[in-house]
């Protein structure tokens, strides 16, 4: 590690303290004079067209304040979520909100409503749709294709026997909506040593974050006040204006807090629009509290995947090609992604040297989806997992050595158009794992006592960890003190504070000198990147150092226009900046940020950059005189993909009597370039590891397909890992070389930490079970049992959505 | 539908002595909900899916309250936490399987407030049922958990009758081992039921898991001596360690002659409305010893009669699994 | 009313009834016509943080409400309102309780503790607080007030727990962020050990 003084070391980030007291606030726990409770009636049906609506008796009703249907709401086009709609396409859809002094009169009052409903047909499993005679989930088709030729409904049936040999684990032959590929995969499964096909299914599933997506509004001085659980924070704003119908400059958003997000919060999601529209209907403060019921409705869940894959290896191990065919599962209003984005990650993680990719997104009268925490990377690191080790044990090739062969490095040419990465070292990320869990001693121990065996495992994560062109916004005022205005968002990963560090690291505050800027829209913060995608510590430490950078300027300019000689002759230490051939002679930065008051100009943010963001501009404008400004766009050259990469060692100990399995050792190792934040990387290692385990075992959707009503709409059908369900201890730890592409060599993990749990864990329940491949997440106690006692499963083969 | 999720209009009396909460719950009938530690209440009221007309809390009565030694083993007070009888030495000495099972309900905060009562009488799990449809159980004229593609992993596996959920109770399955005996009180007196009796399948009461009538306070629970210190074994399959009910569970009393097997109880949790009692496994055991060798001979029979659904046949090796690591000792 | 119940037994327990839960508002007023007699005042006293404080409350209320609603009190979280997560915790007389899933009438003569009463006297934090704070145990810390609290109520009744104790004991508290290890670690400090 270099010698930083900040980057790279711990601290405390300013907003923990509220939180272990109590006193951090969340978008619920606002109040303003005059507020109105509001909930939402949400549809009973799978499927269907409201025809009436009767709010007569619910209006009549003491303290019922106002009804909000989706006449009152701009209409959104399809398959796109609305803030209300008279088309319910899911059990859940929201239909209408009543707003009442209190919660129970609103409540009450919605027990009054009346609301009828033509009921059309509607299916939970993509399967089932596309079967010819099944239904589709929206009237304009069951298939939204995203193609180079255009974007758009389509409807696709496969015949029945085209299903079955699906099912059956053969390669589909029915008609697919995207594809792409490189390399000659004929040729690379032609020259391969081994080839084998493996069907699989990757079940969605809730985000269920801890704080439901609540949101308060009302209007003062034409401005419309959001109080909102949001994930991220600048990033919100056009979209938030758009849902609202105003312009951004419209629109406050408050969210010093959020109580998680994992992607469901990434951008402004309709119903965070809902209080504004009623506020402004009934010229009163609206709160709209979500319900854990609603909050599962409201999805961004997990996109399902039902797939095929095929796999050529060389005798040595390497992968000459894969070829993959992704369905996936997109709820109602989604227009999928993740099963190209997991055929990015297998192209990227296993640098398979040809590839085909295939995928159709199919819609299907579930809740909506959306990004969930390695959208599409974590489902596929799922399922390679087990493949990986099955080739290695047929190739007679150690499990780790086979991902080794088959690891990205600094030279691999990744995605279909064969891109260069900024840098890579999974190599060194196995290495580390594979000393720290002990893989050589552990890998000949003992495997079976009693009715336990063990199982050893090993998984890989990826996800493109960065993202340029955002802006940074820094301040020294008077004082002395440096003032970072970020707008990232706060859901909990800490790296608004980490990624400001990088801008005091620059100019030699020290930490205690720095104050964040955050939490609310009017504090001028910058056009920022959202808080998603494992983005943030990259683009960031970006930001803040271009930034820091155009202070530095300045600061030196102005010391050369007030005590002589060139820029170039000052240097800063101690709060100073002073020539470099004679200490004596030096300002304060108290004063430095005095004088680039007085001279004004773009010292003190009068005149800024065209190419910043009219977010950022106006946030400058607002602080301008205040203080020396630093203010720039990243446009620090950036070139390739910009992998954030993790891989986990985990043994486990299955009970092949009850099905239930206990991790006896996790060890995450995190290669996201240098480390940014020690404690906040192991929280992600640590979080991301938790969400794996979960994923491995026991989260999925359940849906009833005689009616459309999903089974798991609280915490506890969610099966969200607790404490008893993970591990005692985690150990991560991170590879810790620098990226050449960000200014203090840090990328990002968030994702990655989860995909290589899940990946892990899916390879050690096959290890435990002598390499047996269920092609399936979640392995829940009863698969386990069934298949150790012989017994078929309950479900079809590829079945989705289902126990 | 609309999503409930505040309390709704509800009285609530509260009642320091019994035979005042025995007059209410005289009076209320059908419309009032005894209330212990309240876990398995404010759920269904705030969702709206059972509308009392009031509650009537029974916490404040000491007489319900509190572990004590009989002639015949001890009485548990109904309104007795679990967090109270995990804790309580004499339990833990005579009746560890009672124990095991508490120590297994849920989660801390739950069993902390949770009572005994309260967990013997708590309505069952079925997800359809809990949904608010209108359902047999709910008094309708349907079962959404028994069409040919219901989610039914959770349900019966023997015992159904139009309706095929499942007792969720932990402690349910350790009683009916333990050979327990309810006491229920009405205005009308006192009436002793054999745990087995207390709880009811479909068959005999389609609306209600147990044979508590209308006016009817389940008072305390006493275990007879003749299970006390005798070798146990517990063991629930869940999905997750923490809240999560039985898949499968098991709860087993012997009494050991040397390395045989006399009299014996087993009892599986999760597969039936009630708590189901394989009296074939308890003849087949007796004279047997704790062995793989007997372990192997009797498991099959654990799943004998059973009729399992869609989505749950694993329950039956399940059964077997667990009967099987009982009888190892 | 049954005539058998008289007042006196009354004086301990409370008939409350559904009177004007909401003050602004006459939909219940139908309701207090059935109010039954020997009702006390909805009006109560609460020892909430080892203060006395009066408020109005409806007899389904629950203790959550009361806490975030009435009196202010938001430290304390509601994530699902059904005693499946954790984050409304609190710590009555000396255990810990889902305040989502308790009734406010239930806790008239007891103590209640919140998120808000654990620090000392003098406003410094409590050895768990600030042991959360030098393990990054949080991360959106929506969960956390409810980890406190369980905490605290461990570390109250065994100062010198194990890790796996810790983790038994803080098993009724969900964490989406998957902070557990965090956490533990927090409490093993907070109790003098290591982790």
């Amino acid at each position: 590690m270099s010698d930083y003084r900040l980057v790279g070391k711990d601290f405390t980030p300013p907003d923990v303290t509220g939180k272990v007291t109590g006193k951090a606030k969340y978008a619920e726990d606002f109040r303003v004079d005059g507020m109105v409770f509001a909930r939402m009636y949400t549809s009973p049906m799978a499927h269907a067209r409201v025809t009436n609506i009767d709010t007569s008796a619910a209006e009549a009703m003491d303290g019922v304040v106002g009804i909000l249907t989706a006449d009152d709401v701009p209409e959104v086009e399809a398959p796109n979520a609305a803030i209300l709609t008279n088309s319910p396409a899911y059990i859940g859809d929201p239909i209408l909100a009543v707003a009442a002094e209190t919660e129970q009169i609103a409540e009450n009052a919605m027990a009054a409503i009346k609301i009828d409903m033509e009921p059309l047909p509607f299916v939970t499993d993509p399967l089932d749709s596309l079967i010819e005679g099944g239904a589709n989930a929206r009237e304009e088709g069951n298939v939204y294709a995203r193609s180079q030729e255009g974007s758009g409904f389509r409807t696709i049936k496969w015949s029945k026997e085209q299903v079955d040999e699906f099912r059956a684990g053969k390669e589909p032959t029915g008609e697919f909506g995207s594809e792409w590929s490189y390399g000659d995969i004929d040729k690379a499964m032609a020259d391969a040593e081994l080839v084998f096909e493996e069907p699989f299914v990757t079940t969605g599933y809730a985000h269920m974050s801890m704080e439901p997506r609540t949101a308060m509004a009302y209007w003062e001085n034409g401005k419309c006040y959001v109080h909102g659980s949001a994930q991220s924070q600048s990033f919100w704003m056009p979209g938030l204006a758009r849902l609202l119908g105003v312009e951004v400059e419209e629109v406050v958003l408050i969210s010093e807090n959020t109580g998680g997000g994992f992607g469901s919060k990434i951008g402004a999601y309709p119903i965070a629009a809902l209080p504004g529209w009623f506020s402004k209907k009934i010229n009163r403060p609206v709160q709209l509290r979500v319900t854990r019921e609603q909050e599962y409705y409201m999805g961004s869940a997990r996109v399902g995947f039902q797939g095929w894959i095929r796999m050529g290896f060389a005798a040595d191990g390497s992968i000459l090609g894969s070829d993959v065919f992704i369905i996936e599962d997109i709820g109602a209003n989604a227009t999928g992604g993740d099963a190209s984005s997991a055929g990015g990650a297998i192209s990227l993680v296993y640098n398979a040297g040809a590839m085909r990719f295939r995928g159709l997104p199919v819609l299907t009268n579930t809740t909506p989806r959306g990004a969930q925490r390695g959208p599409g990377q974590n489902q596929i690191a799922a399922v390679m997992a087990p493949i990986m080790d099955k080739a290695a044990k047929q190739l007679s090739i150690d499990p780790v050595e086979i991902r080794k062969i088959n690891a990205t490095n600094n030279d691999s040419l990744v995605y279909s158009d064969r891109r260069t990465v900024t840098s890579a070292y999974m190599d060194e990320a196995l290495d580390k794992g594979a000393e720290m869990f002990d893989w050589e001693r552990r890998k000949n121990q003992p495997r079976k006592n009693g009715s336990k065996v063990r199982g050893l495992g090993i998984g890989q994560g990826y996800h493109s960890a960065g993202a340029t062109g955002f802006d940074g916004l820094i301040r020294i005022t008077p004082d002395g003190k440096l003032h970072v205005h970020t707008g990232v968002g706060n859901l909990g990963t800490y790296s608004y504070a980490s990624t400001s560090r990088a801008a005091a690291e620059v100019l030699n505050f020290d930490w205690e000198d720095c104050e964040i800027h955050r939490g609310n829209s009017e504090n001028n913060l910058p056009w920022n990147s959202y808080q998603a995608g494992s983005v943030s510590t990259f683009a960031h430490t970006r930001t803040n150092y271009v930034a820091a950078m155009d202070a530095l300027r300045k600061m030196k300019a102005i010391a050369a226009d007030t005590m002589g000689g060139e820029p170039d002759d000052y240097e800063i230490d101690g709060k100073r900046i002073f020539r470099s051939d004679n200490a004596a002679q030096g300002m304060s930065y108290g004063a430095i940020a005095a004088r680039a008051i007085q001279l004004g100009g773009e010292y003190s943010g009068q005149t800024y950059p065209d190419d910043i963001n009219a977010i950022t501009k106006r946030s400058v404008e607002n602080l301008a005189g205040t203080g020396l400004v630093g203010v720039a766009k990243d446009n620090l050259p950036q070139e390739g993909v910009i992998p954030g990469l993790a891989c986990a060692f985990v043994e486990i100990e299955m009970d092949l009597e009850t099905g239930k399995y206990e991790i006896l050792d996790y060890v995450g190792i995190a290669e996201c370039g240098s480390v940014l934040f020690p404690a906040g990387l192991a929280q992600q290692m640590k979080g991301g590891a938790v969400w794996g385990m979960g994923m491995a075992a026991l989260e999925r959707h359940v849906y009833d397909p005689q009616n459309g009503l999903p089974a798991n709409i609280g915490y506890h059908q969610c099966g969200i890992p607790s404490y008893l369900d993970v591990p005692s201890v985690t150990r991560t730890s991170a590879v810790d070389l620098p990226d050449p592409q960000n200014p203090f060599g840090a990328r990002g993990i968030g994702e990655p930490a989860m995909g290589c749990s899940v990946a892990a864990l899916t390879s050690a329940i096959s290890d435990a079970l002598d390499g047996h491949i269920f092609g399936r997440t979640p392995v829940s106690p009863d698969m386990v049992v069934n298949h150790v006692t012989g017994r078929d499963q309950s479900f079809l083969p590829l079945q989705t959505n289902n126990f | 539908m609309a999503s409930f999720d505040v309390m709704p209009d509800v009285q609530l009396y509260q009642p320091v002595e019994l035979d005042d909460a025995l007059n209410l719950a005289d009076e209320l009938g059908d419309e009032g909900w005894l209330l212990g530690g309240g876990q398995d209440t404010y759920g269904w009221l705030k969702d709206r899916a059972k509308q009392p007309r009031a509650m009537i809390d029974l916490n404040g009565i000491e007489a319900l309250h509190g572990i004590s030694e009989t002639n015949d083993g001890i009485e548990i007070g109904a309104a007795t936490t679990l967090r109270e009888i995990i804790r309580d030495e004499r339990v833990n000495r005579d009746y560890s399987l009672l124990v095991e099972a508490a120590g297994r309900v849920a989660s801390p905060q739950i069993r902390n407030v949770g009572t005994l009562g309260g967990n013997l009488s708590q309505d069952t799990r079925c997800w359809y049922y809990r949904r608010g449809l209108d359902c047999y159980r709910a008094g309708g004229n349907i079962c959404y958990a028994n069409g040919p593609e219901s989610m039914n992993r959770e349900h019966a596996v023997i015992g159904a009758s139009r309706c095929v959920a499942v007792s969720p109770s932990d402690t349910a399955t350790a009683l009916v081992a333990l050979e327990a005996t309810m006491v229920a009180r009405s205005v009308k007196g006192e009436r002793t039921i054999a745990a087995e009796d207390f709880f009811v399948g479909p068959d005999t009461h389609i609306t209600q898991m147990t044979s508590l009538k209308a006016g009817e306070i389940l008072t305390a629970v006493r275990i007879p001596a003749k299970w006390a210190g005798k070798k146990f074994y517990f063991e629930k399959v869940a999905d997750r360690d923490v809240w999560d009910f039985a898949l499968v569970s098991i709860a087993v009393a012997m009494s050991m002659d040397g390395d045989t097997i006399g009299d014996s109880r087993f009892v599986c949790g999760g597969v039936a409305c009630t708590p189901h009692r394989l009296t074939n496994v308890e003849r087949a055991v007796r004279g047997k010893s704790l062995s793989e060798e007997s372990a192997e001979a009797v498991a099959p029979m654990a799943s004998e009669g059973t009729k399992p659904l869609n989505y749950n046949h694993f329950k039956l090796p399940l059964m077997e699994n667990l009967v099987r690591r009982a009888m190892r000792g | 009313m049954n005539p058998q119940l008289s007042r006196r037994r009354f004086i301990k327990a409370v008939i409350a009834s559904s009177v004007a839960a909401a003050s602004s508002s006459g939909i219940h007023s139908a309701l207090a016509q059935d109010r039954p007699r020997g009702a006390v005042e909805r009006l109560i006293s609460l020892n909430i943080n080892g203060q006395t404080r009066r408020v109005d409350v409806s007899p389904q209320e629950t203790l959550a409400h009361t806490l975030r609603y009435k009196l202010g009190l938001t430290g304390t979280k509601i994530g699902c309102n059904r005693g499946e997560c954790g984050a409304c915790t609190v710590i009555i007389d000396g255990v810990t309780n889902y305040s989502c899933s308790t009734l406010t009438h239930s806790v008239r003569t007891r103590a209640v503790q919140t998120v808000e009463g654990v620090q000392s006297a003098d406003g410094s934090l409590h050895p768990v607080q600030q042991a959360f704070i030098d393990e990054l145990s949080p991360q959106c810390g929506f969960c956390t007030p409810g980890q406190v609290m369980s905490a605290v109520a461990l570390l109250q009744e065994n100062p010198k727990p194990t890790r796996d104790e810790v983790r038994h004991a803080m098993a009724g508290n969900l964490c989406r962020c998957g902070a557990y290890d965090h956490y533990l670690n927090g409490v093993m400090r907070a109790s003098g050990q290591n982790s």
